[in-house]
């Protein structure tokens, strides 16, 4: 498969504090690889890395061949980064639908000097978007919560619309800061089934997540970490196998 | 009906700067108190050329706005990069700063001001010319922000707002925007400072100190922060009142303290009863309905 994302010796440190030490990696398009680990292992870190929330100390990161790690976070949006938060970070004055509109990689309406030239252009890009925005919350059973507040919705409904908003992003590369966390019952089973149709689309997916049923159900392979270090990667069973990995992990 | 025309224009000058100031603290999220500087660059710029060059005043007021502009790009540049509390300091330390480069310079007039400003407009139809144009000026003003604020931009603004880390994760750039809506409403503050040079003929720098600051503040909270309408209310309303009781033929030594109570009185009362401003509306998502995007009401909020 195309390979998508490629981070080489990646560094990172907080002053004492290591969240990346050497971290080398690659996911392919049509992947989702599981990132697992105890507390404080790095995963966060990992995808603010690569997302642009910070920069690398050290290390290269490469999209698509297109080294990035320079970048500022809003343009690797563009280049194709589309991420999810462990806490949402909706906006949360906004309707479900707006919400979404805020997520194209492109929007002519969203600069004062097309908003001055181009009523046109923009008039057609809402219409486009909008339409967009509705078959996605269609795939997630969303779409009467269109023109709802956010907040308005169930926490599981918000996480859904956490995940519709980084899909009006058509990148390559999806990050999902544990997707699961506090979801259960229709969404988790809409989640499950949105992230794996994203993958056969052909996205390359990345997983946080502390549920080890959603890790062995979706993943077709998983990177283990700690202390900012990939200790092992393999598949799901591999790894959930490995007795060091277990110790760490559950402490048992 | 002479004084009247004259409050009025002071209100309209007044409305143009609530409302440039709400586009950037109440829209943009922007905490700065340097908007009277702002005032101040339009108002002495224009003076300045209006005095030595003889240039048509309209284009004494644009070069104010465009100083103001400037300016504005500057501070934002340096301190927007930092998170709000910074840009609260750096806007301070700049409104002081710069205020003391205009009262300390001979060709600013220094501490005791700037006169000999040319009239431009003479006669008896001085004062309704200038309520016309000053007038017109608010309007245009209120409607340019109001238009701003509306459809997708506004939506941006909004979300910016609300999670400023998702927004750019998003692929959008904040700090861009921020600096375009803190040029903007300082440049609208700099064609205020114009129109304000040209009327009253006369600057000081006490008429742009940091009291200014809190009095447009006091202007925008108080009628509602982030709404298209709200600054003009605050403003009208914080003129017009403390001027209301000169007519109570009170003497002198009451009617002095009695504005200052009234005005304060008025904040303390809208701070308690209405948070959220006279056109704010109370309670939740009351800044997102002014920002008029779209209407939540059917949502059963």
């Amino acid at each position: 498969m195309t390979e998508i994302l490629r981070l080489t010796g990646v560094c990172k440190a907080f002053g004492g504090i290591v969240v990346a030490d050497n971290v080398t990696l690659s996911i392919d398009a049509g992947e989702i690889v599981g990132l697992i680990g105890p507390n404080g292992a790095g995963k966060t870190s990992l995808f603010n890395l690569i997302s642009g929330v910070v920069k690398p100390d050290a290390g290269r990161i490469v999209l698509h061949g297109e080294p990035i790690d320079r970048m500022p976070l809003y343009r690797r949006a563009r280049a194709g980064i589309a991420r999810t938060w462990q806490n949402m970070l909706l906006f949360t004055s906004m309707s479900v639908m707006e919400n979404l509109l805020i997520a194209p990689r492109d929007y002519p309406g969203e600069s004062v000097l097309r908003l001055a030239f181009g009523r046109g252009d923009i008039r057609r890009s809402e219409a486009e978007m909008r339409a967009r925005g509705l078959a996605i919350l269609a795939r997630m059973d969303l779409t009467q919560a269109a023109d709802s507040l956010v907040t308005d919705l169930p926490f599981g409904h918000q996480k859904l619309v956490g995940l519709a908003r980084t899909l009006m992003n058509d990148g390559a590369l999806l990050l999902l800061d544990e997707p699961m966390a506090g979801v259960e019952g229709a969404a988790y089973e809409t989640m499950q089934r949105v992230v794996r149709e994203e993958a056969a689309s052909g996205r390359a997916v990345c997983v946080v997540e502390h549920n080890v049923s959603f890790i062995k159900d979706l993943c077709t392979r998983a990177v283990f970490m700690a202390q900012g270090r990939i200790l092992q990667t393999g598949s799901v069973h591999e790894l959930l196998a490995s007795k060091v990995l277990t110790e760490l992990y559950f402490g048992v | 009906m002479e004084y009247f025309m004259s409050v009025s224009v002071m209100i309209a000058i007044f409305v143009i700067l609530a409302a440039s100031y709400n586009l950037v603290i109440g829209y943009g999220g922007l905490a700065t108190v340097a908007h009277p500087i702002f005032f101040a660059l339009g108002a002495y710029t224009a003076a300045l050329l209006a005095i030595h060059t003889g240039l048509p005043a309209v284009l004494c007021v644009l070069a104010g706005a465009a100083v103001a502009t400037v300016a504005s790009v500057l501070l934002a540049a340096s301190s927007l990069r930092v998170s709000g509390d910074y840009l609260l300091i750096a806007s301070l330390g700049f409104q002081l700063g710069l205020l003391q480069v205009i009262r300390n310079f001979e060709w600013t007039g220094g501490p005791g001001g700037l006169t000999d400003i040319p009239a431009t407009i003479t006669g008896a139809a001085r004062t309704p010319a200038y309520l016309a144009i000053c007038g017109a000026a608010a309007v245009a003003t209120v409607v340019f922000i109001a238009w701003i604020v509306r459809g997708p931009y506004g939506r941006a603004i909004t979300a910016m707002r609300d999670e400023e880390l998702a927004f750019t994760a998003l692929g959008r750039n904040a700090m861009s925007m921020k600096v375009a809506l803190f040029a903007i409403g300082c440049g609208i503050a700099g064609i205020a400072g114009g129109l304000y040079a040209f009327y009253f003929q006369y600057l000081s720098p006490e008429q742009f100190d940091v009291l200014q600051s809190a009095a447009i503040l006091t202007m925008v909270v108080l009628g509602g922060m982030g709404t298209t309408w709200g600054p003009v209310v605050g403003a009208a309303l914080l003129l017009a009142v403390p001027q209301a009781i000169t007519f109570l033929d009170l003497p002198p030594s009451i009617m002095a303290p009695m504005q200052g109570i009234i005005f304060t009185g008025l904040v303390l009362v809208f701070l308690f009863v209405r948070p959220a401003g006279l056109i704010g509306a109370s309670g939740r998502g009351a800044m997102p309905a002014a920002l008029g995007v779209h209407d939540h009401s059917g949502d059963g909020a």
